[in-house]
């Protein structure tokens, strides 16, 4: 008798043992995150691991991070067909429409209204300006919340400018203002360009909707097929593109090329995403007095700026993932978690929690070209995608005939009914 | 065994020993281009749920399709620059240094280092060497009095560009294939053009040395006429494309990938097959009957 | 034996064209070493000056061993290569073999095949064979990595050629002599053509050693990546690479390969001993 009390109280401990550690186990959730560029790891992984310092039932897991949005983009579209997508992904904007559209139709997505509303009413309006909470949505429906974000701003060499006679801290604000210098600035030393804006060279349109909402213009006429960049608003584009190399002494280069060139102290101002700021900061050394400036606007009323970057999904539908899904998503949109991200890349914090002194205050009181994006947030529209899907090879199409023009193939006027046309035939 | 005639027997050792490549063979080519045979009649698009019959739209589409003409183009002419050059090149180089003695490692490795590169690395150093105002290619070019040329971005030189980047990852390649063939001549061969009067080295190379190498030249040139027609990474990382610096790969992974077309990239992919197995079945054909095998 | 006149000038001209091609051949090299070890604001001063104006030391290699798991994925890719090497050559031996000496059905178009095969690349069977792979719960696996490499058509037409050359009478005193085909090939053909399977292990290793398009389709786990994953993390269009410790990283994978040709060269060139067949 006594030997099978024993024995019925050791399995009763050890099935409670067994129990309470199965248990504890379960408690661990673990999901699967996609971002792109590699070399973002350098702040995923330190916000990856502070997560799972706050919260350690949730394990986050990277996979091996895309080379580009693009790659990242096909990387999903696999997924999607073989089952196996991530449970939280970073889309580009460029792309997050199509990529939406296409998880949708397939019954892969997740809408993260229920979740904000969970959350409490003042969550969404306290932490997100509605500018940068709208990038995170399709078709006025909230599938992400913004990333990164950034909007172009101007790089400028401010000794170049002052021995060009202006000064650095009053850039111009508009384009015949930017001309006018780059020419000045050239005038002073052949061998230097006055200006480049890389147009020609930038995979995908972002620096050509620049153009194109500075001027309060849009690039597709809403409801409709049609580009939205006829008439004067697109005619005024490519007579900018092309004088910035007939007046701005701009070389044709590809942008790898221009930025080292700027860094190199050969550039007078460079346009260019923000989120490059630390790597050119590290290129100029103390080689020059390098500042930033605004983007400038021809129409100050209406004039807005493109916004490039990423916003973060989730995919999953297992509702103890989609909880710790969410928690990461609220992590890393939070103003610590931008804080972080902002001091290493240049990007605009999308919390604008983060802005205040609190978190990034004191950073920008240090490093004021960080803070320039910043300024042009009321400004920032999304970044446009075209009816039909076919954005990408738009734009390669576009690309073409920008660079006959500004390489004098093509005069503006002649060229502006073919861009039309191509975008238009490819619109449908 | 041995009740079999010996050219039964022959036929299935043949057989056997061809079996796993003939398997592989299957799998992973055959099988995935009757894939591609199958989507090129349709409009798949990756990630869609939907696929439909089309027929052979795609294949009319291709007719109009300027970007593709112009990638045709490009990839010919890229062909025709780094065929000649890089087995021509390989050839020389590994006759000049088959024949050193002290220097031959040397010059093996430096030669061979441009094949082991890694592109993403080389891309940049290639950006910054050809660069317009900071690199060392056009302050070379100043000296001897010609001006800063656009390496990368002018539309007339792109491709050229890209050859000479072919060329010098390919040459040390095809040296080292040479120096192979050169080391399987039979040295007797050249003391029996000795006796023969043949002393003189060029006299050498015509009627021993060139004809030896007959089977590793045949080689050189179809695999050279391949690698060359399958340009992709080079213009994927330098140019992406741009200014009309597309090539047939390229255009076909832009259809296919960037764009998601599977349908139509598969209708190109098979023309693009169709060129190449033709060129270098011909080259094969055609020179197979002129090399003497020894 | 003292050199005559006219054997000096030949070689002084053989060198100089070596010379002047080695250049060439060394100049990106040149610029990446000396690059991995200058600051990061003087990379591109535009001076290829190989003395940095300030000493970075080491920091460059050492971002690139220990920011990303370099050590890691040259151990990958060991693995990878090796695996796939091995096949390659179990695989393409005896076809070759078989193409070059033997008449058995279906031999041309086995032969047509892998001349056929030799021309499609990669990006074009990517994806079916990548859906395979998902549908059999294959997918991040060094299997999978290897899979589409198995068969080298290279090797086999490399070696179909070289086999051709090999005399048919010394086979057919080897039939007679009751050797099976079989051990024909590994003990008689084979070690006469040690210098072309040699070549072919070097190519094999280095093209794959710098694979980076198909390990990226199959691969989601970091874990299992080969090299070129690793300079990735560098190279950063968006927010611009960060050159010091791309080029540090490349110089650290180019080494392993430098190194086995050095020790390898000797197998397949064999300078003046010709020993021929």
């Amino acid at each position: 008798m006594k030997l099978f009390r024993k024995i019925g109280l050791a399995l009763s401990a050890s099935v409670a043992l067994f129990a309470a550690s199965h248990a504890q186990a379960q408690q661990v959730t673990s999901i699967d995150v996609l971002y792109c560029y590699p070399s973002f790891a350098r702040f995923h992984e330190p916000l990856a691991q502070e997560f799972m310092k706050l919260h350690p039932e949730i394990k986050i897991n990277f996979r091996a991070p895309a080379a580009s949005y693009d790659e990242g983009h096909q990387v999903m579209l696999r997924n999607a067909v073989t089952n196996q997508l991530p449970d939280v992904y970073y889309s580009g904007y460029h792309l997050f429409g199509e990529l939406i559209r296409k998880l949708e139709a397939r019954g892969q997505t997740v809408r993260l209204e229920p979740l904000l509303k969970a959350e409490g009413d003042a969550f969404a309006k306290t932490n997100f300006a509605p500018r940068l909470i709208a990038l995170g949505q399709v078709d006025a429906k909230q599938y992400g919340l913004p990333f990164n974000a950034s909007s172009p701003i101007m790089y400028v060499n401010g000794d170049l400018v002052k021995r060009a006679g202006a000064d650095p801290t009053k850039m111009p604000t508009d384009w015949d203002g930017v001309i006018k210098l780059a020419g000045k600035i050239h005038a002073m030393n052949k061998d230097i360009n006055g200006m480049s804006y890389d147009i020609h060279a930038w995979p995908d349109d972002w620096m050509f909707q620049g153009l194109i909402y500075q001027q309060g213009g849009v690039l597709v006429k809403p409801g409709t097929k049609k580009a939205g960049f006829d008439g004067a608003v697109g005619l005024r584009t490519l007579q900018l593109t092309r004088r910035f190399v007939t007046e701005g002494a701009m070389q044709m280069v590809d942008w790898d090329q221009s930025r080292q060139q700027f860094g190199a102290g050969k550039t007078g101002m460079f346009f260019s995403t923000p989120a490059q700021l630390k790597q050119v900061t590290e290129a100029v050394g103390g080689r020059f007095n390098f500042t930033t400036a605004r983007f400038p606007l021809d129409n100050k009323a209406k004039g807005g700026v493109p916004t490039g970057g990423n916003a973060v999904i989730t995919l999953a539908k297992d509702p103890a993932k989609q909880k710790a899904a969410w928690e990461f998503i609220k992590f890393v949109t939070s103003p610590q978690a931008q804080k972080v991200v902002v001091e290493m890349t240049g990007y605009l914090p999308t919390n604008q929690l983060a802005i205040s002194p609190e978190y990034l205050g004191p950073f920008y009181e240090a490093n004021p070209n960080f803070r320039t994006a910043t300024t042009q947030i009321d400004k920032s529209l999304p970044w446009a995608g075209y009816p039909g899907g076919q954005s990408v090879r738009i734009w390669r199409a576009q690309r073409d005939v920008v660079g006959a023009v500004m390489r004098g193939e093509k005069t503006p006027e002649a060229a502006l009914p073919e861009l039309i046309k191509i975008t238009e035939d490819l619109m449908e | 065994m041995l009740a079999l005639r010996t050219s039964t027997r022959q036929s299935l050792a043949g057989l056997l020993l061809s079996l796993p490549s003939g398997a592989l063979l299957v799998s992973l080519y055959v099988a995935p281009m009757l894939c591609l045979l199958l989507l090129a009649f349709t409009n798949y698009e990756m990630g869609n749920v939907d696929i439909e019959w089309i027929g052979f739209s795609n294949f009319s589409r291709v007719l109009n399709d300027v970007v593709f003409k112009r990638s045709l183009w490009n990839t010919l002419l890229y062909v025709l620059i780094v065929v000649p050059l890089s087995v021509g090149g390989g050839m020389f180089i590994a006759l000049l240094i088959h024949a050193r003695r002290r220097t031959r490692s040397f010059y093996e490795v430096v030669y061979f280092l441009p094949v082991t590169s890694t592109l993403i690395a080389m891309a940049t150093v290639w950006q910054f060497l050809l660069h317009p105002k900071l690199g060392p290619i056009n302050s070379m070019l100043s000296w001897v009095g010609m001006s800063s040329q656009n390496f990368l971005g002018d539309p007339t030189l792109m491709i050229a560009t890209l050859a000479g980047i072919g060329v010098w990852q390919l040459i040390g390649f095809n040296m080292i294939l040479f120096l192979t063939g050169l080391s399987n001549i039979p040295k007797e061969l050249y003391e029996a053009a000795a006796i023969d009067g043949v002393n003189h080295p060029v006299d050498r190379f015509f009627s021993v040395t060139l004809p030896m190498l007959g089977p590793t030249t045949l080689f050189v040139l179809v695999t050279s006429t391949i690698t060359g027609f399958k340009v992709f990474d080079t213009v994927a990382v330098l140019t992406q494309g741009r200014n009309q610096s597309e090539v047939l790969l390229y255009d076909i992974y832009l259809e296919g990938f960037t764009y998601s077309n599977m349908g139509y990239a598969s209708v190109l992919t098979l023309i693009f097959l169709l060129i190449i197995v033709g060129l270098s079945a011909w080259q094969s054909m055609h020179m197979d009957k002129k090399v003497h095998y020894g | 034996m003292k050199r005559r006149p006219h054997d000096v000038l030949p070689s002084v001209a053989a060198h100089s064209v070596l010379l002047l091609g080695a250049l060439v051949m060394l100049l990106p090299f040149v610029w990446m070493l000396v690059t991995s070890i200058r600051p990061p604001h003087e990379i591109f001063e535009g001076s290829l000056l190989p003395w940095p104006q300030e000493f970075y030391g080491w920091g460059h290699y050492e971002a690139a061993l220990l920011n990303v798991p370099l050590i890691r994925f040259m151990v990958n890719g060991v693995l990878i290569c090796s695996g796939i090497l091995i096949v390659q050559i179990l695989v393409a031996v005896p076809a070759a073999y078989a193409l070059a000496k033997l008449h058995f059905f279906g031999k041309d178009a086995l032969w047509i095949g892998t001349l056929a095969a030799l021309s499609v690349p990669i990006q074009v069977t990517a994806l079916p064979i990548y859906i395979a792979l998902a549908t059999a719960g294959w997918l991040n696996t060094y299997f999978a990595i290897m899979l589409p490499f198995f068969l080298s058509v290279f090797a086999i037409f490399l070696l179909r050629q070289a086999f051709k050359t090999f005399p048919d009478e010394i086979i057919h005193a080897a039939r007679l002599d009751g050797m099976g085909e079989f051990e024909i090939i590994w003990r008689i053909v084979l070690p006469s053509y040690q210098s072309t399977l040699t070549a072919f292990c070097i190519f094999s290793v280095v093209a794959h050693w710098n694979d980076l398009y198909w390990p990226m389709i199959v691969i989601s786990e970091t874990k299992l990546a080969p090299p070129p994953l690793g300079m990735m993390f560098f190279a950063n269009a968006e927010s611009g690479s960060d050159y010091g410790a791309l080029m540090a990283g490349a110089t650290l994978l180019t080494m392993p390969l430098v190194l086995i040709f050095l020790v390898t060269r000797k197998h397949f060139i064999e300078g003046l001993t010709m020993s021929g067949k």
